[in-house]
Order: structure tokens, then sequence, then C-alpha cells
């Protein structure tokens, strides 16, 4: 077997950002003996590290590649995360928190949200968030691990706000220790073959060579290989999503609690993040340039940001869409050079870890890509990106508010069809439709559309069988059950505090 | 505000074989004040999903969710237990099994991995080393895993088989002490309004019968459905080769926890090892005769030839008449989906049930998925005929791109992409495939990990045989024991 074994493919990263260091960290150490990795970063090509909250798959790659959750947690500063807080999304003055987690369960196999809104017309049912385990547990804020029994506090998942300048160089530490090969500089030229195109080296300005047989470009907006050099075409997803630029600033602590959750408040011309870390809070503001400015919009968020300002705010730009194909010739994108959706459900790093796996599982062995892989990559890329991008339309689309520029377009935009029919099937029965590939499941959607304000017209008519008595009493016990389990969680500073040894002996 | 759609009143099912007494049965359940009536029209004895006493393991935890005991299907039902399915001669000289169920993985079993999906969305399944189904089928223990489990037989998925008629007749008991009518008849009319709305059938004897929501479960012969003014159904004639099914008089019972797929010149030959006979069906192909399928089948005169057109309906709801079992989809018994996929679209449509009015948009999503669930039949059933004496015997077949695409996926990366509303898991598929001696080719990650990680599972798994064997009895020893409970 042993003398059949092909040679390494020899995979060239570009670009030594969050996306980089998360590609070839992961096919260095997933596949040995068949990837020889060779990261180039330089500094011209910059690092945008502002993905500092994630979702719960971030787990799933952490575990995968084998590293220590508490060393991680340790390195990159990290807290816990149980949902996001949306703030003045719907109308201004409501919110609700969108949880890694559910509502309730359901009965006789009718969903909860449907005896929920059935309760709702006399008034009784109070909050939807009150019947979910993980909304309690977070603004309670608290945090305990969930449990893997099927149990109530087994409803949740998590996630992890850390520090995402951070934890590039974690991951760049992990993939040194398990071979990537490093070099820095500028890439001054792109060798191609004149016959199939793909490219064949990259040049540097002192002159280095680095050939390899894949390419992944991890460059991010400046996509050096898939834009510049083999100009695939970019959808422009701007009409739908206005927001382009971020104006990002840390700031101190200001309270004793560290909240295991982002929030998101609308602004008038876009939102702000607010994400807690160990040491320090993560502010930005996310917003649409054809509607205020730079200035503009650093002011606010200078203005808006509780604590001490630890640094100016930084203006990132941001292009929202995707490129119609990820992967063309031996050049796969990752990360920003394949495709950007604005951080409103913290999917950056979801996207590259998504993009890696696949990338992982069509792995050309040997070198020879296999245009079938390549079109099945891009299958699996554009159809993650369609549903992502089509929740995050609803955020902006799902509002009553007509108190700016902003968000009145958003309001009254042409949503894409896709959406537009789930919307109608929740608005005319109050049902979800259901995929299992992809991002955000019912409770996800029932946690917006409800959030924010939009109710259907009609629910399902066996949420009208139970007594109302019944009813009330069983949403009750739901309720004091989980209040009293959240009253036995440890607080969130706490949680990390006593993890804290853990977290210190982590190596 | 979010008002309750009035909740139905009148439902009306066209079909009163097991699938239709189920059907009728589920639906009271879900709407107890609502008059459910069985149209017990003439039996029809092409529709396999009324006349196959088995199906696979999501019927089980239907079943379960409709309050059809397991136990009881055992001691009244003659129910016995189907681990997997042993096939040969797909490939020449190859035997193997095709087992249900998923790799355990306890990670993935909290209820935020299944609602959120944190878990095995990516495709790759490891090869299957066996399965603790295969250890225990090789050695005839077996008891079904109770509340609880704490041994490896937890792990362990299965399919029941019983006697239709007395599945029937049980089923029948349940649906009477709930209230459910039954009317015998023919449908000899619809009657609609100007939208296609039917508001009421009427009988052969006259009777008229009205109702808002209607079932067809009556067959191939559609009660309902064929009266349907647009009635789109999609051929599927290029796809699946059988053109009639022949099924044999039941021989003696049997008591098997396997049944067998084998692959000759004539066609396939299916046994079904059930406890109140040991039957054996055969596929002929367009150009054979059935006649002579009594020869393959041992001489013994054939007791039914069952013609097949396979297809489905392209929207098997359509106004408020819906469509499940043969009067959706028709398709040969290979692997037993024909009740599976009944089942699993009643599932649907008690997920997206009406209310007195049907909207359209929950309509849409029943179509679509129904669809899926149909097409992914299709599939499953074009992996069998992949296989190359499969190909030998029937002829290449179309395929559809996504069916291309898994077996070129398998067959270069060891890769199953995932398709929604699938009729198998991805590990099932590998475990068909491999049972069909289709070859998966090697998975990037596994490869890199060598011999090492392939060790490692192997000493894992045969613990795990060892702790299913010895928390099992011998399978008869165990039916006995339920069968006739010891005294004291």
């Amino acid at each position: 077997m042993s003398d059949t074994s092909p040679r390494p493919v020899r995979v060239v990263v570009l670009g030594g950002g969050t996306a980089g260091w998360m590609t070839a960290a992961a096919t260095a150490k997933l596949l040995p003996g068949l990837a020889e990795v060779h990261l180039v970063e330089s500094e011209d090509i910059g690092i945008v590290g502002v993905g500092e909250a994630t979702l719960p798959h971030i787990r799933g790659f952490v575990e995968r590649l084998g590293i220590d959750e508490a060393a991680f947690m340790k390195a990159t500063h990290a807290t816990y995360k149980l949902g996001i807080d949306f703030r003045d999304f719907g109308s201004i003055g409501t919110s609700y928190i969108h949880p890694f987690g559910s509502f309730g369960e359901p009965v006789a196999g009718v969903g909860f949200h449907h005896y929920w809104l059935e309760l709702e017309r006399s008034g009784k049912a109070g909050p939807l968030d009150q019947y979910s385990f993980a909304v309690a547990a977070a603004k309670a804020n608290r945090f305990a691990p969930p449990a893997m029994d099927g149990s109530l506090a087994s409803s949740y998942g998590y996630a992890y706000q850390f520090d995402a300048t951070l934890f590039g160089p974690f991951m760049r530490d992990f993939g040194l220790a398990n071979g990537v090969t490093r070099t820095e500089g500028r890439v001054t030229e792109v060798e191609r073959d004149s016959e199939s195109g793909d490219v064949t080296a990259l040049v540097l300005e002192n002159g280095t060579r680095i050939e390899g047989d894949l390419f992944v470009d991890c460059s991010g907006f400046r996509a050096l290989l898939l834009g510049d050099t083999l100009d695939e075409e970019w959808e422009d997803w701007t009409h739908w999503l206005p927001c382009d630029r971020a104006a990002a600033m840390p700031c101190a602590h200001v309270r004793e609690e560290i909240e295991p959750y982002t929030t998101a408040s609308a602004m008038p011309a876009g939102w702000r993040w607010r994400i807690p870390l160990q040491h320090r809070i993560g502010n930005g503001y996310v917003f649409a340039s054809a509607f205020i400015s730079e200035d503009e919009a650093c002011e606010a968020i200078i203005g808006a940001a509780e604590g001490t300002q630890l640094a100016d705010p930084r203006v990132l730009r941001f292009r929202p869409g995707r490129r119609s194909r990820s992967w063309s010739h031996n050049v796969i994108g990752v990360g920003l050079a394949s495709g950007f959706l604005e951080p409103l459900e913290s999917t950056s790093i979801y996207l590259a870890q998504m993009a890696i796996t696949y990338l992982v599982e069509l792995f050309p062995v040997g070198g020879k890509i296999d245009p079938r892989d390549r079109d099945e990559f891009n299958r699996l890329v554009d159809l993650e990106y369609d549903r992502v991008r089509d929740f995050l339309i609803l955020h902006y689309n799902a509002t009553t508010r007509d108190d700016s520029e902003f968000w009145d377009h958003v309001r009254t935009m042409e949503v894409p069809d896709s959406l537009a029919g789930k919307m109608e099937l929740w608005r005319e029965a109050g049902r979800v439709e259901k995929y299992s590939n992809g991002l955000f499941y019912d409770a996800s959607w029932i946690a917006v559309y409800v959030g924010q304000g939009l109710l259907p017209e009609r629910h399902d008519p066996r949420a009208a069988i139970p007594r109302e008595d019944q009813m009330l009493a069983a949403f009750g016990k739901l309720r004091d059950t989980i209040a009293s389990e959240v009253s036995q969680m440890p607080g969130h500073r706490d949680y990390l505090l006593r993890e804290s040894a853990r977290l210190a002996d982590a190596p | 505000m979010s008002e309750p759609r009035e909740p139905l009143r009148n439902i009306i099912v066209a079909g009163g074989g097991q699938l239709g007494v189920l059907t009728a049965l589920a639906l009271k359940r879900a709407v107890p004040m609502a008059q459910v009536t069985v149209v017990g029209t003439p039996p029809d004895p092409n529709a396999l999903a009324d006349r196959l006493g088995t199906a696979l393991p999501f019927t089980n935890r239907l079943h379960d969710r409709l309050g059809v005991d397991e136990a009881v299907l055992v001691s009244e039902a003659g129910a016995s237990h189907r681990l997997l399915m042993r096939t040969t001669g797909f490939t020449a000289g190859h035997e193997g099994f095709a087992a249900y169920g998923a790799l355990p993985e306890t990670k993935l079993r909290s209820r935020f991995a299944r609602e959120w999906g944190g878990g095995s969305r990516s495709g790759s399944a490891q090869q299957t080393v066996g399965s603790l189904a295969e250890a225990l089928v090789a050695s005839g223990r077996f008891r079904p895993p109770g509340p609880g489990e704490s041994t490896p037989l937890a792990e362990v998925d299965y399919a029941l088989r019983w006697n239709v008629g007395a599945y029937r007749s049980l089923l029948i008991g349940r649906a009477q002490k709930m209230g459910v009518q039954y009317v015998e008849g023919e449908v000899a009319s619809l009657e609609a309004d100007a939208d296609g709305t039917v508001s009421a059938i009427g009988l052969t004897g006259g009777q008229v019968l009205g109702a808002e929501l209607f079932v067809d479960c009556s067959g191939t012969r559609g009660a309902l459905v064929s009266r349907l003014p647009r009635l789109e159904w999609n051929d599927w004639s290029a796809y699946l080769p059988v053109r009639a099914v022949v099924l044999e008089r039941p021989g003696r019972g049997v008591l098997a926890l396997e049944d067998h797929a084998a692959m000759t010149e004539e066609g396939w030959v299916v046994g079904h090892a059930a406890r109140d006979g040991h039957q054996r069906i055969l596929g002929v192909r367009d150009s054979a005769d059935p006649a002579q399928a009594a020869d393959v089948l041992g001489g013994s005169a054939p007791v039914a030839v069952v013609p097949l057109s396979p297809g489905a309906m392209a929207t098997p709801w359509q106004g408020n008449v819906v469509a499940l079992g043969d009067a959706a989809a028709r398709f040969e018994p290979l692997g037993f989906l024909n009740l599976d996929l009944a089942h699993r679209q009643l599932d649907l449509l008690l997920e997206l049930l009406p209310g007195r009015e049907v909207d359209a948009r929950e309509r849409g999503e029943f179509n679509r998925r129904a669809e899926l669930m149909a097409e992914g039949v299709r599939d499953t059933l074009g992996l069998y005929y992949a296989a190359l004496e499969a190909e030998r015997v029937y002829g290449r077949l179309e395929r559809s791109p996504a069916l291309e695409n898994l077996l070129d996926q398998y067959a270069r990366r060891g890769r199953i992409p995932h398709s929604e509303e699938g009729a198998l898991m991805n590990e099932e598929i590998v475990s068909l495939l491999a049972a069909l001696g289709i070859e998966g080719g090697e998975i990037p990650v596994s490869r890199a990990e060598g011999a090492q990680g392939m060790h490692a599972a192997q000493g894992a798994f045969a613990a795990k045989v060892d702790a299913a064997l010895a928390a099992s009895p011998p399978y008869a020893e165990w039916l006995q024991s339920v069968l006739a409970p010891a005294p004291g």
C-alpha cells in the first residue's frame, strides 16, 4: 500500500489572516502526508481581524484539530456566547435574543411557537424568549456547559467571543507546530501555465519563487488570485445588504459581569456590535456608506460605546456578495476573497470554516484536480452563502422602522425570491421552510421573525385544541423550571474565574 | 395578531388498506374532534405499500408517536425484527450486508445538536468495518433494546415485518375505538368548486360524503386523484427498469433477523422472511415474460404479478386532495421503501396539517418536500441498479444529476453528498453501497490518518460487538419469552 502513496500536494496559502491560518492549520493537521502547506503572508495584505463573535460550529473546528478548549480560550481571551441580543431592529425600543438554542418543545407534533401564538392572542403568554433556556441564562449573565442528556439543560449550545487579532496568531502557532512553512513577502507576480491557465507559482518581491499545485486565496478583499489573476466574477449583494463599512473600537469593561452574549443595536445607518471579551469590550458600527459618512460613523461609535476608549476607531471597508465561483482552476478562495456577508450573525468565521471543511473533503489527493470536485465545492459554497444571505436580509426587512433613510430603504427593498417565499409561508401559516444543510434552522428563524414583530396571520389549528388553563399551567411550569435551573448556574465571570485554573494551566 | 385556523371538521381517507387505516388513525389523533371517515374502496392488489407488511426504522418512530406499540405488534400482528438486508450477486461473487441506523456519536445526541445542526452535516462517512447488526445476525441473537438501554444494543436500529391482515385489524380496532368512521364503497364522482376545491365525493351506491380534506390512500387506481382535472406524473421508467413484480405464494413461516436480496439473470429476487410465511419477490424487466418467472422462483406458481409503471405525482397535494402511498408514487419493493415513503409523506402531512381551508404556501411546502422524498427513493433504488451485475442484467439506466454526483463522489472520494429528505441516512447509504459491492474511494482524512486510526476504531468496535452479543439472547428464545411469558 505504502509505495502507492501519492506525492504530497503543494498547497500554497496566500494571506496570513484568520482565514489563511485556519486553512493552513487545518489542511496541515488533517491531511498529513497528503498536503505540504506553505503560507505566504505580507504586511501589505493586512488583516481585518474583527470576527470576534462566533457560532457554535467553531467548537467542532477546534475539537477536530485536537486543540484543547482551555488553551484556545486562554490564548484568545475568550468568553462564552449563548446568542445575540438584537436591539431596535424590528422597531425602536424592542429587543430579543437570538439564542443558540430552542424555544420550548413540540407537543403532539406541533411546534411550540404555535401554542405560544395561540396564547399570545389573549396576551397571556409573555415574550417568547422566556421559554428558551439559553435566553434565560444569557439574560441572567450565567453560564455552564450544556448537558448531553436530552433534558432542558441540553437545549442549547455555545460559541465564543474572542479577540480575533489573537485567534489568527493562535492558529499560526498551531499551524507552524503542525508543519506549515511560512514565508513573509509581497507577491509581485503570479505565474500561470500557458496552456491550462492554472497558477504555478507566486513570485515575491525579493525574487523568491514559491511553486504550488493548489493555491488558497486568503488575501481578503484584494483577492489577489481569484480576483486579480483569474478575474472571477463578483456577485454584488449591496442592494440587499447595504452595509459596506465598519468602524471598530475597543473599550474597557464598565460592568462587573461579563455578558455571555453579543449585543447588536440598530443604528440610523446600520447597527453596532458590542462583544464582551475577558479583558475588554469590542465595539463597532457597521454602516452603509451610502447613508452616512465615515467620520459621522466614527463619531457615532465614540458617542455610543460605553467604557474608556482603548483606541481610535478603525474603519474597515467591505463589499457584501460572493464570487460566482470560489474554486476556479487550481485556486480556492477562503474567507473574504470568496465572499463576504456582514457580521450581523457572526457568520464570517463559520463561512471560512465551512469552505475549509469542504476543501478537506474534496481535497485533490495527488494534485490532480477533478473538475467534478471543483463543481461540487462551488455548489456547496453557493448553497451556504445563499441561505445565510437570506437570513441576514430578514433582519433588515422585517421591520416597521421608517425613521431614517437607511431603514426606510431596507424595509421597502425587494428581497430575493427565495426569502420572499419563506416569509410568505411564515406569514400565512406560521411555518418555517425546512432544510437540513446550511446554517440556521427553525428556532433561529422563529427567534428573528417573532423578535422583530413579524407575527404570522395564522397558526396551526391544533394549537387551539388544548384547554387554555392547561396550556397556561404547562407554560408556567416551563418558565419556572427554566428559572430555577438557571438560578443554579454560576455567573459567567464566576465560571470563567472558576475555570481560570484550568485556563491558566492550559499548555 | 395570529389566529388559529379553523380546525378540520371532516376528513375523508379513501382506501382501507394498512396505509389508509394508519392515516385515518393519525389524523384522528391530530384533530380528535374532526370526523374522520375511511372509505373502504376495493383493495388494490397492485398497491405495494398496502400489500407488503414491512417498512424501515422510520415507521417504528411513527408507530411510537401514534401509540402503536411495538410489543403489541410482536404479540398480535406477527411482527419480527429485520436488522439488515443481505445482498448477493449485485456485483459478481459479492455478498454484503446493508444495516440500518447511524454510527452512534454521543455528541450528536443532545437536543441542541439536532435542532441547531451542530452535527455531522459533513458528507464524509467512514466506511463501516461491519456493523453490530451483522454480528447479531450471524449469531442469531437479538432482543429489541429497552428504554434507557445501556448496552450497545441501544445503537442497533431495525425494521419490522408483520402480517398485513393482523396489523390492519389491530389498527382498525384502534381507529374504531377513537371514533374513526368506516364506509364501504367505490368512489364514483368528485364534486368540486370552481377553484378546484373538492367539497364532496359520491359513492357508487349514491351516498355523498362531504369533507374539507381528502387523502387518497386507495393505491394505484387513485380513486380520488385520478378524477382531478390535472394530474402531472413524473415518469421514472428511464430510471427504473422493473415493469412487473412477481410475488410468490408465501411458504412456511420463518424466524430470521435478516432479509435477502439477490441478483439473478432474470432479475433481482427479494426474500421476505416473515413469521407468517417466507415470500420471494422477483423484479421482472420490460422484455421478460412474467410467466417464466415461476421457473426462477423454483417452479412454484407465482401468487400474483403486479404490473409496474414507475413514477410519482409531481404535486401529490392538489387543491385539498393529498395522495399517499401507491396513489402518489410507484416503484419496486427493493429495500422495502414503499411503505416507508408513504409513512414519511404521511408524517409530512401531519407536520403541515391544514385547517378547514388549505393554504397554498403550506401546500407548496408539502409538495416541495414530498417531491424531494420521492426523488430520494428513486435515487436510492438507482444505487442497486448501479451495481455491475444489476447493470448487466437490466442495462444502463438514466441517472439523476444527484445520483450521478453521489456515485462519482463515493467512487472517487468515499464521500456521500448531503441530500435533503433523502430516503436513507449517509451511513446507511455507505452500508448499502458496500453491500452491493460498489467500492468507495478513500476519504482524504482517513487516508492521512493511515492504519492507526483504523486499528483504534476496530478495537473499539470489537469490544462493542462482544457487549452486544452478551446482552442478547437467541432471538427465538426472546420471542418465545414475550409470546408466552413464563408464569410468575
